[in-house]
């Protein structure tokens, strides 16, 4: 038996794990002790994380369709058909008309192969990736603010910090070990202050619980940030030195007046004042967020208001004291650093800008095309109109993560030619010309980046199922086919052009990395150690903007026809669409089907009990889903995680997206709750009255 | 029947090749990010002898965490067991687990044998080390399960510096150490002295001391509330960390797997801290409050172990003190369970 170390495919924590090898087959996981993430501990999914890989289901084989049905093919007939209509394609259509979708799921080798494919073999900007659904706020809202849009501190450094806010993030349920870090802090004395509409499991351990209305956070940090002002608590030196753009930010500011602030939020002024204080007067404060702040039509504003608070206060640029999003896929910052967006190169480098484009168009020698792309959202919508004439789809599935499925489903069907490429079946391949069979993360190489921007090594364990081959190997066949010749002799070197072009990964090779736990971006030389904290000094960008923000009600608040406020998300024991859990045993047992979380009260009031089968109904469409009541949820908001494709939530969800960043309002809309199932009235004499303490037995 | 030898340590490695030959060898190996792993041994010298950090658990040898119990092949309308028999020796285990395994025999064998494990536990030579240098986490000494073991064990080790002092005690054992007699020789007085020395050095570097019998008494005394448990249970994150690490956990489950060809059973680990563990037909969860999972947890392994099996479900290893990412692991409970005995109140909050 042999172990090998490598990192667990879920989530953006990136923790180390051993997988356990015999006969070339996986027989089991153990957590890596001296990991700075995990120490020991892995959550339930990366303890089962070895499981899925040999499951019957795996795509073992390319398929094309033949007369509507996929029939197993030879690699050579897929990706002769995939190049031969592509290059169609872009003669007949331009290549604008081709988009690509690349995957959090995958390396940053493969990202980085991937945007290239885009971009000198197909000629277009139009790749985006799952980002889009997530953190596009994030790389948007972070980067005009600092001019870099990641996790600012390191997760190690949690456990010394002081005061922790958290906002819009279920820590304990998505990013397990983050949160054993944060309740290792509470342990040793921070204060931890918890936002979110829903008690979570982390706002147990909350000082200070706040509740406000889900999409009323862009209110609820100005409040906060209007207390610092007028109490002043205000960093000033900082703000004078370090920042630009206070004084025109500060006139709306000062509308944000505590009073307005509570009437929108809903949280008690009492309570807004403490959490400015202790927030502001303590220098060791760390901010964390996640999707209840990005997935809003004011995303990229919630995270701006961010931004500013820690401006305001100085919390920036020193060891524990930073602004934090967790990110969700194991490799999102990856596949957002590699360029994977529609709109930068590598290492975020605008595609509008000539020299980086001239320092890309040199070393791929190819001429590139200075029109940024269009984003997921916007492929889906040309694709509807039928200007959207191929799409490749790479270990994504949009089918089931995208809001609003119906109109999904028909601009999918517009689409000529599809291809898929992933480890398993799933809903997207219901439209697909072509399939190609990928390897899973134990059966390649390469490098993910978690969510602390930590560059960690991926080991191959066993060999593919099949004839599966690496998404790395399959883009480099498919360029050569189509006339671009790629080689590469492994990942190594494909890390080796990424370090050639991306300054923040200049030093970044895969040799380094395997010394230890990975290096932390930037890391722009060979003797660079790596970066644990960003901003030091100063900002990215030079000066932090402060970047004037207001608030916007949601896009689709409740009424009388659709009383209750759907919010989305994910449950601890799966992820995203299930393609990887809903085939591991232990996972998919614990929550086998789809549930809507409801207040007790509200549901008494629907005659629902807990268990019974309802109908929630949106503008857009309906799903049948089991209730579960909970306390958890505030009255007039149900929760419904996106995760089950039989009752898929997004069917529900509201399409309108932050005019910025196009990310899709996931947290927010309007639905009307019906039981399936009324319980007969069956007339129950009533029993006789009992005086109870009469009955009562003395000791 | 225990028989002693001496060891001297250039002869170890020497031994080791040979039963290499004949078996696969399993040994503590450290990996170039510092962690120890045990796995197959490629290269003897690289072998981990003096531990500093602490040592994963054996179990995974014994009741693997993915082990395929058969196969039925639909062409041939055949079942091929698949049952493990090869043969092996672990060499560099502690006595927590060769304690642990003693009492999994009564789990697994004893009463209603289980072929699978049997056969892994049959062909299987155990050589443990006594601990010289027991982690901070470790409370074995509170429970007699270590740092040493007096019965119970194939070989045992122990540490004298220039060379290793030998017991032996099952046959199997005996006889393997009197293949390679040229390389043992005979225990002097002061060997005895020295090994007796390294014993009462090591019980004095134990920074943790539990006992589980109080524990046992304060949960039987009735005096622990449920707002006591609420508060441990509040920090569970539901990973399954406890019960896939601990080398006295045998919760599994069974699936089966239909390939194009083929059918496979297959049984691996679970956890009894999941709902859906218990899981009734018709999706009743009779144990959805998490409360009383952890209740269990700690019930079986301080309360219903010991009725049945006489011994605890714990051999104070202390792995679930590493790996539970909430830090409700077995000896900090019975530390909180500890100071609410000292300071003999009704418990109703956390503690
Ligand atoms: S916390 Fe995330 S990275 Fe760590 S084991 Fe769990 S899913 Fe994997
Ligand atoms: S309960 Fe904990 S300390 Fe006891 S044997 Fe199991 S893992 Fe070791
Ligand atoms: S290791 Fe800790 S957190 Fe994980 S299931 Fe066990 S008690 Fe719960």
């Amino acid at each position: 038996m042999d172990k090998i170390l490598t990192v667990c495919p879920y989530c953006g924590c990136g923790c180390g794990l051993y997988l356990h090898v015999e006969d070339d087959r996986i027989v089991g996981v153990s957590p890596c002790i001296n990991h700075p993430v995990n120490r020991g501990s892995l959550c339930v999914k990366g303890w089962n994380c070895y499981e899925f890989v040999h499951h019957p289901d795996r795509l073992k084989f390319p398929m094309i369709r033949k007369r509507g049905t996929l029939v197993r093919a030879t690699w050579d007939e897929a990706l002769d058909l995939i190049a031969r209509r592509l290059t169609e394609i872009k003669r007949l259509y331009g290549s604008d008309s081709i988009g690509l979708l690349s995957s959090a799921k995958c390396t940053n080798e493969e990202n980085y192969l991937m945007m290239k494919f885009a971009r000198a073999v197909v000629g277009t900007n139009n790749i985006d990736h799952c980002a889009r659904l997530c953190h596009s706020s994030t790389v948007g809202g972070l980067a005009a603010a600092f001019g870099s849009g990641a996790m600012t501190n390191s997760i190690n450094e949690i456990i010394n910090a002081r005061v922790l806010f958290v906002i819009g993030s279920n820590t304990t349920e998505q990013h397990p070990m983050i949160a054993m870090h944060m309740l290792d802090a509470v342990d040793s004395g921070a204060t931890l202050i918890v936002a979110d509409p829903r008690k979570t499991q982390l706002a147990e351990f909350a000082h200070i619980h706040l509740q406000h209305r889900p999409g009323s956070d862009v209110a609820l940090l100005m409040g906060l940030m209007n207390i610092i002002v007028t109490e002043g608590l205000v960093d000033i030196d900082f703000v004078k030195r370090r920042t630009e753009n206070f004084d025109s930010f500060l006139d709306t500011l000062r509308t944000f007046d505590p009073a307005k602030v509570e009437a929108i939020t809903g949280v008690k002024i009492q309570l807004l004042r403490r959490v400015a204080r202790i927030y502001a007067m303590e220098k060791r404060s760390m901010l964390f967020y996640a999707m209840g702040i990005t997935q809003h039509i004011t995303g990229v504003d919630n995270v701006r208001a961010l931004a500013n608070l820690v401006m305001l206060t100085g919390h920036i640029g020193l060891p524990m004291s930073g602004i934090n999003p967790l990110r969700g896929q194991n490799n999102v910052q990856g596949a957002c650093d590699m360029g994977a967006l529609p709109n930068v190169f590598s290492g975020y480098q605008t595609v509008t800008d000539p020299r980086a484009r001239k320092k890309f168009q040199n070393t791929w020698r190819k001429k590139l095309n200075p029109k940024p792309g269009l984003t997921l959202m916007e492929m889906m919508d040309m694709a509807y109109v039928g200007r959207l004439k191929a799409l490749y789809v790479m270990g994504e599935n949009p089918l089931l993560s995208d809001p609003d499925l119906g109109h999904l489903e028909k601009a999918m069907e517009r689409i000529d030619f599809v291809v898929v490429q992933d480890i398993f079946p799933n809903e997207t391949m219901n439209y697909a010309d072509v399939v190609l069979p990928a390897a899973s993360f134990a059966e390649k190489d390469g490098t993910y980046t978690n969510t602390e921007r930590r560059v960690q090594l991926l080991q191959r364990a066993i060999s593919p199922p099949g004839e599966a081959k690496a998404d790395w190997e399959i883009i480099v066949d498919l360029a050569t086919r189509m006339g671009y010749r790629m080689h590469y002799r492994g990942t190594y070197e494909i890390m080796e052009e990424i370090a050639l072009l991306t300054p923040s990964y200049g030093g970044i090779l895969h040799h380094r990395l395997k010394e230890g736990f990975g290096l932390q971006w930037p890391c722009p030389t060979q003797d660079h150690p790596g970066t644990p904290y960003l901003h030091r000094k100063k900002f990215a960008k030079g000066l932090g903007t402060f970047i004037t923000v207001d608030y916007i009600p949601p896009d689709e608040p409740p009424d009388k026809e659709y009383p209750f406020l759907l919010t989305t998300g994910r449950i601890y024991f799966h992820y995203h669409t299930g393609t990887m859990c809903r085939r591991t045993v232990v996972l998919e047992r614990e929550e086998p089907e789809c549930f809507v979380e409801i207040n007790p009260e509200d549901a008494d009031s629907l005659g629902i009990k807990n268990g019974w089968p309802v109908k929630v109904t949106s503008r857009r469409g309906s799903i049948e889903v089991k209730a579960k009541l909970t306390g958890k949820i505030p009255q007039g908001t149900v929760f419904i995680p996106f995760h089950y494709a039989e009752a898929a939530v997004n069917r529900l969800t509201n399409p309108a997206v932050d005019p910025k960043a196009k990310i899709p309002e996931y947290k927010v809309c309007a639905v009307r709750i019906e039981p399936l199932y009324k319980m007969p009235v069956v007339k129950t004499p009533k029993p006789p009255e009992v005086e109870l303490e009469s009955l009562r037995i003395e000791e | 029947m225990k028989r002693e030898w001496i060891l001297d340590k250039n002869h170890l490695s020497y031994w080791l090749r040979q039963l290499r030959n004949q078996m696969q060898l399993i040994a503590p190996m450290r990996d170039q990010v510092g962690d120890i792993v045990f796995k197959q041994v490629e290269h003897i010298h690289k072998i981990e002898l003096n531990c500093p950090s602490l040592l994963p658990s054996v179990k995974e040898f014994f009741l693997p965490q993915y082990e395929r119990l058969f196969e039925y092949s639909k062409k041939d309308d055949r079942v091929v067991d698949s049952i493990s028999k090869t043969k092996r020796v672990i060499f560099g285990l502690r006595s927590c687990d060769v304690a642990a395994l003693n009492t999994l025999d009564r789990f697994f064998i004893d009463e209603m044998p289980d072929p699978y494990y049997k056969s892994r536990r049959e062909n299987s030579l155990l050589i443990s080390i006594v601990c010289n240098n027991p982690d901070p986490t470790c409370f074995c000494i509170g429970l007699d399960t270590g740092p040493y073991l007096k019965q119970g064990f194939d070989i045992q080790l122990t540490d004298l510096g220039d060379r290793y002092f030998v017991q032996a005690e099952s046959e199997w054992a005996i006889s393997i150490i009197k293949n390679y007699h040229f390389l043992f020789s005979r225990p002097q007085k002061s060997d005895y002295d020295d090994q007796y020395e390294v014993l009462l050095s090591s019980k004095a570097r134990f920074q943790k001391r539990i006992s589980l019998q109080q524990s046992r008494q304060l949960i039987k005394s009735g005096r622990i509330k449920d707002s006591f448990w609420q508060g441990i249970t509040s920090r569970c994150f539901e990973c399954g960390g406890c019960v896939y690490q601990c080398p006295l956990c045998t919760c599994f489950t069974v699936v089966d797997r239909s390939y194009n060809d083929t059918v496979e059973r297959a049984r691996l680990w679970d956890s009894c801290l999941f709902k859906g563990f218990t899981r009734l037909a018709g999706g009743i969860l009779p144990n959805e409050e998490r409360i009383k999972r952890t209740k269990r947890w700690f019930f079986h392994k301080l309360i219903h172990y010991p009725d049945v099996l006489e011994s605890f479900g714990c051999v104070g290893c202390g792995r679930c003190t590493v790996t539970c990412p909430g830090r409700i692991d077995m000896a900090s409970v019975c530390m909180k369970l500890k100071s609410i005995a000292l300071n003999g109140e009704e418990i109703t909050d956390e503690g």
